[in-house]
């Protein structure tokens, strides 16, 4: 077969081209050596030989020629004009540096940044979640059905005796599961630390799929009322408190009050559902402080289900299944706190619940905004391509003129568009792995979309990890659109006359020359609309993370510290107070301290106080389900002055406002304004929950708990003398220097009077509130340096067509010059030109603006997706940048002297 | 024998080398030195190429899978690398005497000798 004997010749030449080499040598001189021996032969010893040896060499001819067209006829000429064509780029490419470095750094980025952002949209959204067959496992909650004014519930928390009627009732799931985290204190030796921790029931792992390093998971036994006390640890808990020692199972550990035996170890790479979990433990194991009763009681409602299905079950059969069994739950346990509503049931795929609605909203505006730059990093790359092969035309044309091969031509430019698409791919390997890291570092702040819908943090399941797949993608659609852009213009730059293109003055009326401005032109266009897109997208975040910024949270978060501290949950009343009296005197010493007060709850931080429903006295009695409800604080009398929130009307708390005294209670305004309005509230009465009767002592000013964008809502303040305290407090420390400093000390302090009592959370007043509009902030500057990428790309753009114009109108503008043009027509007529650019982007940008950012509806506060202010500033950026962008080319055309513009032909 | 090297009078025609070596190769398996021999001593000394050229031409026929290649071992016992002719290079041979013939009486009527 010669086909078969052809490629195995072939084949073996290009995979040891330098063997083949070897072998050729080799047979030339066996060749000449038998003719040298012949002749001697021939000559009967009269021959010397090295005359022999001579004639034999010259009979051969020249060695080198035929090695060489032995080497060509081989077929690895080709392999030698690509090393050639290598080294001539590389001289191209430092003849042109601009060119270059803006060629590789437009790679770099579209490719890189595409490539880092889809690397966090597929670790938190695309890729499975990383347990055994992922699809099978499913989030089963509880909903409340809208009703009236009140929006539907869809993941509300079972309570332990809710979920086990639904684990009993159901034929569905091979198995279900319900889990909470929460915080706890670890204590090792005399050190307290407060960890987050997961309580389970003994389903918990073989649902998931998850199997311990050593030891094993909870059995139906650990999982009983009054078993010994187990529990499975964390890695990172492995190794920081027992340094991997493999002995570590029976070994007990403290959590709250109670001493648990490990009996199991997780793999690093599971942090429990919530995220960076130190251990695990039976719900109905839980701490005596808890108690058993408590976690168990009806009212607990803070679990989360989840199953794993049947094989062969629908998603469909599973969620008809729970809701059929809803209303036997709620029967038996209905919901106490809203009359008439009842509770229903559903299940939604593990994998959907993953991450709440608006985070997954963000990350897909992330990467339609990064795909935008992407698609103007090609349009750039695409333009760059073409001015080159225009301002080549004239080398092109001369290579041609003295013989080179057309194929070889389209090659040689092929070589450098692919050598720079190289380059600019190894760049964006970089650029891909540093925005990646940006990422990570963001994820594990807590900014990216991680806290899902069923109280799964994606983020810590899922590590953000440079998506290979697609980097080779944007790669890819790069490097093609650059080897695409240089090989068209190849094409069409080895074909027109060669007298054409050799007189360089005619190439302004070629055809193909105007054909290629129009195209850069329009590219140009493409350019400038997608920067306006992403800079209007970009100026909408931006105004209203300002906006949010800009918020007064209601107090003065200037020189405050905050910091947690935890008594022992089963102290009574009047001990606790007294215990936080004794901590509150101890850290009013600590030099630096100006005052210091307790409340039960930081602003800003998505609210956690508790709510409740008042009874006015000067009201006739609300129907019942339309009480007024409102936030429940606990504070020490301290607390409005140490965070400067103004009173309104009559007094702040008082020391004498004491277990005996009549009961107080601060509202807010907008208490006031919601249950008052128009009338002065002090010293109106109501109770909670029908208790104890309660005097309004006075009005303060709205602080925001829940977030800057929830508006305040009505909140009563009880002074802490006078209450059931909650078991975790806040101390609030006023400051006179800086509030960082002092956390080392006011940690001392307390460390004096309450060794044992573990101290955490300790933060600035200040960073709390950056934290809460930090990823609002983040998203901003994202979008604010995609759009700016986009933005330089479209001026340089903008710059390259500009330019060229002037380079190939020179003689134009020389005549103009001559006739009298002032160095200002000149100017103005090139400016014009990068106008007409800007004009037609910014309409075509504009309109796809005013289509697209309606989308980021979601992500705005108080600015309207068309916002007019936006529009016109973002407008008159991109004119200043294109300004700017045609004014270099245009003072350099302004520079030009007739004579010499005349001449220059 | 020897001829002066680089002038065209000594060049054959880059098919004619090609057809040559094929016909050579039809006789079995020969190493290069041993081509040129045996065509120098079939021209009569007329065909004076320079011996190198033999080199690009075999190359040429292995990538046409006309021929193949393999080391062997000469009489004189040193390595040497010996070229066989391949089935498409015995129907490529025919081709080629056809056509060359056919071109021989062509060119004999221009010269008005047949």
């Amino acid at each position: 077969m010669s086909i078969v004997d052809s490629l195995r010749y072939r084949w073996r030449v290009w995979t040891s081209p330098r063997a083949h080499e070897t072998e050729l040598s080799e047979e030339m001189d066996f060749h000449v050596g038998l003719e040298t021996m012949q002749r001697e032969h021939a000559g009967h010893g009269v021959v010397p030989p090295r005359e022999a040896r001579d004639a034999a060499r010259r009979r051969f001819g020249n060695r080198t020629y035929y090695r060489e067209e032995a080497r060509r006829a081989a077929g690895l000429g080709g392999l030698d004009a690509l090393a050639q064509d290598v080294r001539f780029g590389i001289r191209t490419f430092r003849r042109a540096p601009t060119f270059t470095a803006v060629a590789v750094l437009t790679l770099a980025v579209g490719i890189g940044a595409t490539t880092a952002i889809f690397s966090a949209v597929s670790a938190l959204l695309l890729r499975p979640l990383p347990f055994p067959v992922p699809e099978r496992l499913m989030s089963i909650s509880l909903t409340l059905p809208a009703r009236g004014g009140r929006p539907e519930l869809t993941d509300a928390a079972w309570s332990y005796p809710q979920f086990a009627m639904l684990r009993d009732g159901q034929t569905v799931f091979a198995a279900v599961s319900l889990w909470r985290s929460s915080q706890f204190t670890l204590r090792i030796s005399d050190e307290a630390e407060r960890v987050a921790g997961e309580m389970v029931d003994a389903q918990f792992f073989p649902v998931l799929g998850v199997r311990p390093v050593i030891g094993r998971v909870f059995s139906p036994d650990d999982d009983r009322p009054g078993a010994a006390r187990t529990v499975m640890i964390s890695d990172e808990l492995w190794q920081r408190l027992f340094n991997h020692d493999p002995l570590v199972l029976g070994k007990t550990v403290a959590i709250d009050d109670g001493l648990f035996a490990i009996i199991g170890v997780l793999p690093p790479t599971f942090q429990g559902l919530s995220g960076q979990v130190s251990f695990w433990f039976p719900i109905v194991a839980a701490p005596p402080a808890w108690g058993l009763a408590t976690v168990t009681a009806p009212d607990f409602r803070s679990y989360y289900g989840i199953g794993r299905l049947r094989p062969g079950v629908s998603y469909e059969r599973a969620t008809a299944m729970v809701r059929q069994l809803a209303p036997r739950i709620d029967a038996a346990y209905p919901i106490s706190q809203i009359p008439g509503a009842h509770w229903s049931a559903r299940a939604t795929p593990l994998d959907a619940a993953r991450v709440d609605h608006e985070s997954r909203e963000a990350l897909f505006i992330l990467l339609g905004a990064v795909a935008l730059v992407l698609l103007v990093a090609c349009a750039n790359v695409a333009g760059l391509f073409l001015a080159r092969a225009a301002s080549r035309r004239r080398e092109i044309a001369v290579r041609l003129a003295i013989g080179a091969g057309r194929g070889r031509l389209v090659r040689q430019l092929l070589v450098e568009s692919g050598m720079l698409a190289a380059i600019g791919g190894l760049a964006s390997v970089l650029v891909a792995a540093g925005g990646v890291r940006v990422l990570v570092a963001a994820q594990s702040d807590g900014l990216l979309a991680s806290e899902g819908a069923s109280g799964i943090n994606t983020g810590s399941l899922q590590a953000i990890t440079l998506d290979v797949r697609a980097l080779v993608f944007t790669a890819a659609l790069t490097i093609a659109t650059g080897l695409l852009f240089g090989l068209l213009p190849a094409l069409q730059s080895t074909r027109p006359s060669l007298a054409d293109a050799l007189s360089s003055e005619s190439a302004t009326s070629g055809k193909s020359t105007r054909r290629r401005i129009n195209a850069r032109q329009a590219l140009t266009v493409l350019e400038i609309a997608f920067a306006v897109v992403l800079l209007a997208g970009s100026g909408l975040l931006v105004r209203s993370f300002a906006r949010l910024a800009g918020i007064k949270p209601g107090f003065d978060p200037t020189q405050v510290l905050t910091m947690r501290i935890n008594r022992s949950p089963d102290w009574s009343r009047d001990s606790i107070a007294r215990f936080y009296d004794i901590v509150l005197d101890r850290i009013a010493q600590v030099p630096g301290v100006t005052s210091v007060a307790i409340g039960d709850c930081p602003p800003l931080a998505g609210g956690c106080s508790p709510r409740a429903s008042l009874t006015l006295y000067d009201r006739p009695p609300a129907p019942r389900g339309a009480e007024p409800v409102v936030g429940v604080h606990w504070i020490t009398p301290g607390w409005p002055a140490v965070m400067r929130v103004p009173l309104v009307r009559g007094r702040f708390f008082s020391p004498a406002d004491g277990p005996k005294s009549p009961k107080v209670a601060l509202i807010n305004e907008a208490a006031a304004r919601a249950y008052w309005p128009g009338e002065n509230p002090v010293g109106r009465s109501f109770s909670i929950n029908q208790g104890d009767t309660i005097y309004i002592a006075g009005v303060v000013g709205d602080v925001r708990y829940r977030s800057n964008y929830s508006p305040p809502a009505p909140d009563i303040y009880l002074p802490y003398h006078q209450q059931q305290l909650s078991a975790r407090m806040m101390l609030f420390m006023r400051t006179s220097g800086n509030p960082g400093a002092l956390a080392g000390p006011v940690r001392r302090a307390i460390k004096e009077v309450a060794p044992g009592f573990p101290v955490y959370e300790v933060t600035t007043m200040e960073t709390r509130v950056a934290f809460a509009v930090e990823s609002a902030r983040f998203s901003a500057m994202l979008l604010g340096l995609f759009a700016g990428v986009a933005l330089v790309l479209a001026a340089l753009g903008a710059y390259g067509v500009v330019s060229f114009a002037v380079a190939q109108r020179t003689r134009e503008i020389g005549v103009r010059v001559a006739l009298g043009a002032t160095s200002r027509d000149v100017v103005a007529m090139v400016v014009r030109q990068g106008m007409s650019l800007a004009a037609a982007g910014g309409t075509i940008g504009l309109v796809g603006a005013l289509a697209t950012t309606r989308l980021l509806r979601a992500q705005l506060y108080d600015i309207e997706p068309a916002d007019p202010v936006t529009l016109v500033s973002i407008v008159a950026l991109l004119v200043l940048a294109v300004l700017v962008a045609s004014w270099i080319p245009a003072r350099r055309a302004a520079g030009v002297p007739a004579v010499e513009a005349l001449r220059g032909g | 024998m020897a001829g002066p090297s680089g002038s065209p009078k000594n060049e054959l025609l880059k098919g004619t080398l090609d057809m040559l070596v094929l016909q050579t190769l039809s006789g079995g398996s020969l190493h290069g030195y041993a081509i040129a021999q045996q065509i120098e001593a079939r021209s009569g000394d007329l065909l004076r190429v320079e011996q190198g050229s033999l080199y690009p031409a075999l190359e040429r026929l292995q990538r046409k899978g006309w021929i193949t290649a393999k080391w062997g071992e000469s009489p004189t016992g040193r390595r040497a690398r010996y070229y066989t002719l391949t089935a498409a290079g015995r129907k490529q041979l025919g081709n080629e005497i056809s056509s060359f013939d056919a071109m021989l009486v062509a060119i004999n009527r221009v010269l008005r000798r047949a």
